[in-house]
């Protein structure tokens, strides 16, 4: 049996209720009678990448027991033949969001960042909580309202700066706030 | 002075600085409370909401949660939004968006178990955390793990959580609510008694009005003077969970964190409120039906079955009648619910009255084996039907809840369940990608208001 159809009944688990077998139940889901042969399996998959455990011993779920779908594009997870290799790739998820805590999305409305490649109607990734730098494309609060520009920092000075020639740069005259950084934008064509 | 004539005060004043206890953290657990948790869920992704006073709760008719700018216009929980408006006309008043601070909550919940694996989800806004033994692990004492959570739950959720620690749930708790909202509180044991001299004894988490009444009975008027009360007298006068509370307040640890998820239910309970209020037979009953599709759902979910349930009906006048119905054998099927009920709410229903909620409570639920079936049942008919809401399931799994519903449930399905003002919908379920359905949304919270 190969690793993912081994990690089936561990995923419904998990999703079923929100934490890892114990080794004990690890055997009742994999119909061993002996613990002491699901720990071996256990460490077995562990070595290759298909399931984790944390420093106490106990079992953490891998990201095989994360759905892909939640970002709706590719379906991931399906068996390969070159499965020893699947321990280096990662999903979208993983590759799009560092931080799943501090992680937002938003939907572009206006026209301002279009020449940076960012549209009306995109989806926005942005993360709270880092340190901006100069250069990043930012999420500002500006008149009650948020403004997606380009951070500028030249010595002691910031702006804003638009990717439009219609729009001129903005001097913030009170403290510039800043409410996250620009990580990924997104844009979907088709749903079929 | 004064309580010189009252004995048992005697004891109290020539103590007052005597601590309750030399120990500093024998246990050092976090209480993390999130400072008006709805409402500033709502202003942190919505500049266009900060600094006002946003309300929300829309949806339900009453004050739900309200923000800092509001409570200080004298909002409080619970108010009915006809007197927000009178009192606060400018204050924004949304529908709860459930879905958005649920999202909120989990992030709460996994970003203080990057510290500790021991945390106890206490509420949707609340958790507790148990941090003892990680100083030589973390490299920090506890004020500054407590502080680095903080730190990360305020810059990472976008607005603020009030932070207690001490050496029990119960100080923590004290501690969390000392300083509000974006507070950091910090009670070791030996400093417990400074603390507890300024909380009225009915203000500790635990003690009830009626416990309250007695104890001030008893001349004990803050949390301090029923602290430093003899064991014996406690141990006399007092049940079980008071002397715990006691034990706690003099700094020691009895309470234990509840730290496994919930998995199981004694019983699952479904009620909504329509607008406007019916008269008719039919659309009650759909609406009943719509809550005991979703009550097996949830059993469903579970792996739990019920061997009975009650029915009730609320009318417009807000009088609540209900009936116990008995199944014959263990259920999470809506269908076997649906034709067991229906003598009992032909009996509920009076055709001269006007009805506005409905509910269903599933009661004596026990996992669902499916092995132990009696003899003459129709083994056939309950295998066929496990597997038509299996794929019922799996359906909804793939495309969201309520793709396919019940016949007896469609009449609720037509419109929303609010029609008017209260049936606005939150802001996010219009706001959607392309790939995203009304029923099936990214699980990532959205920012709202405009974007230049």
């Amino acid at each position: 049996m190969d690793p993912i159809q081994r990690l089936q009944p561990l995923i419904q688990f998990y999703r079923g209720r929100r934490r890892m077998p114990s080794v004990r139940e690890l055997a009742r889901l994999w119909g061993f009678r002996s613990q002491n042969a699901a720990d071996k399996l256990a460490r077995h998959l562990i070595a290759r990448g298909f399931l984790a455990k944390d420093t106490t011993g106990k079992l953490l779920p891998s990201r095989f027991f994360y759905e892909v779908r939640i970002l709706g594009t590719v379906e991931a997870g399906f068996p390969s033949p070159a499965e020893e290799e699947l321990g280096d790739t990662m999903d979208l998820d993983e590759f799009l969001i560092k931080n799943k805590e501090a992680t937002y999305m938003l939907k572009v409305t206006g026209d301002s960042m279009k020449d940076a490649g960012i549209l009306p109607g995109d989806m926005v990734l942005v993360e709270r909580g880092v340190e901006p730098h100069d250069g990043d494309i930012v999420i500002a609060h500006i008149d009650h309202a948020w403004t997606l520009k380009y951070l500028r920092k030249r010595g002691r000075k910031v702006w804003l700066e638009p990717a439009n020639k219609r729009y001129k740069p903005i001097f913030p005259t009170e403290e510039l706030k800043i409410a996250a950084v620009v990580i990924a934008v997104i844009r979907k064509y088709r749903d079929e | 002075m004064l309580q010189w004539s009252s004995p048992s005060f005697a004891n109290t004043v020539m103590s007052e600085e005597t601590p309750l206890t030399l120990h500093a953290f024998p246990r050092a657990i976090l209480h993390i409370d999130g400072d008006a948790f709805f409402a500033s869920c709502e202003q942190s992704r919505n500049p266009h909401l900060q600094g006002k006073p946003v309300i929300t709760g829309k949806e339900r008719g009453i004050v739900a949660s309200m923000s800092y700018e509001a409570k200080a216009r004298g909002v409080t929980r619970g108010m009915r939004l006809f007197e927000v408006k009178r009192l606060c006309p400018d204050a924004v008043i949304l529908p709860s968006d459930y879905e958005t601070y649920s999202l909120l909550s989990v992030r709460l919940f996994a970003i203080v178990r990057r510290y500790t694996p021991e945390v106890e989800e206490y509420s949707i806004d609340e958790c507790f955390a148990d941090l003892t033994g990680l100083r030589r692990p973390l490299r920090l004492s506890y004020q500054q793990m407590a502080e680095r959570i903080k730190h990360a739950l305020d810059a990472e959720l976008g607005f603020t959580f009030s932070v207690g620690l001490a050496p029990n749930k119960v100080i923590a708790k004290i501690a969390s609510k000392w300083q509000k909202p974006s507070g950091l509180t910090v009670i070791p044991g030996y400093g417990i008694h400074q603390f507890l001299k300024d909380v009225p004894v009915g203000k500790v988490w635990g003690i009830g009005p009626q416990t309250a009444a007695l104890l001030e009975k008893h001349g004990m008027r803050t949390a301090l003077q029923f602290a430093r009360k003899s064991e014996v007298w406690v141990k006399k006068l007092l049940t079980k969970p008071f002397y715990d509370i006691w034990q706690e307040l003099n700094g020691r640890y009895v309470l234990p964190l509840v730290t496994v998820e919930k998995t199981s239910y004694q019983s699952i309970q479904k009620w909504k409120t329509f607008t406007p209020p019916s008269r008719d037979r039919d659309f009650v009953l759909a609406q009943l039906s719509k809550n005991i599709e979703n009550a097996c759902l949830k059993a469903r979910k579970y792996r739990l079955a019920a061997r009975g349930a009650i029915v009730s009906l609320k009318t417009q006048q807000f009088l609540v009648r209900g009936i116990e119905v008995k199944f014959s054998r263990a259920t999470a099927f809506p269908h076997d619910i649906l034709h067991v009920i229906q003598p009992a709410f032909a009996q509920l229903f009076q055709s001269d009255e006007e009805y506005r909620a409905t509910g269903v409570v599933l009661l004596r639920l026990e996992e669902d084996t499916m092995r132990q079936l009696e003899l003459f049942e129709d083994t056939l008919k309950i295998e066929k039907f496990s597997r038509v809401y299996q794929a019922m399931d799996h359906l909804r799994e793939q495309f969201g809840k309520h793709t396919v519903f019940l016949g007896s449930s469609y009449l609720a399905h037509r419109f929303a369940q609010h029609l008017g003002a209260r049936g606005d919908a939150p802001e996010r379920t219009g706001r959607l990608f392309k790939g995203e359905t009304k029923r099936k949304r990214l699980a990532i919270p959205m920012f709202m208001g405009e974007v230049r």
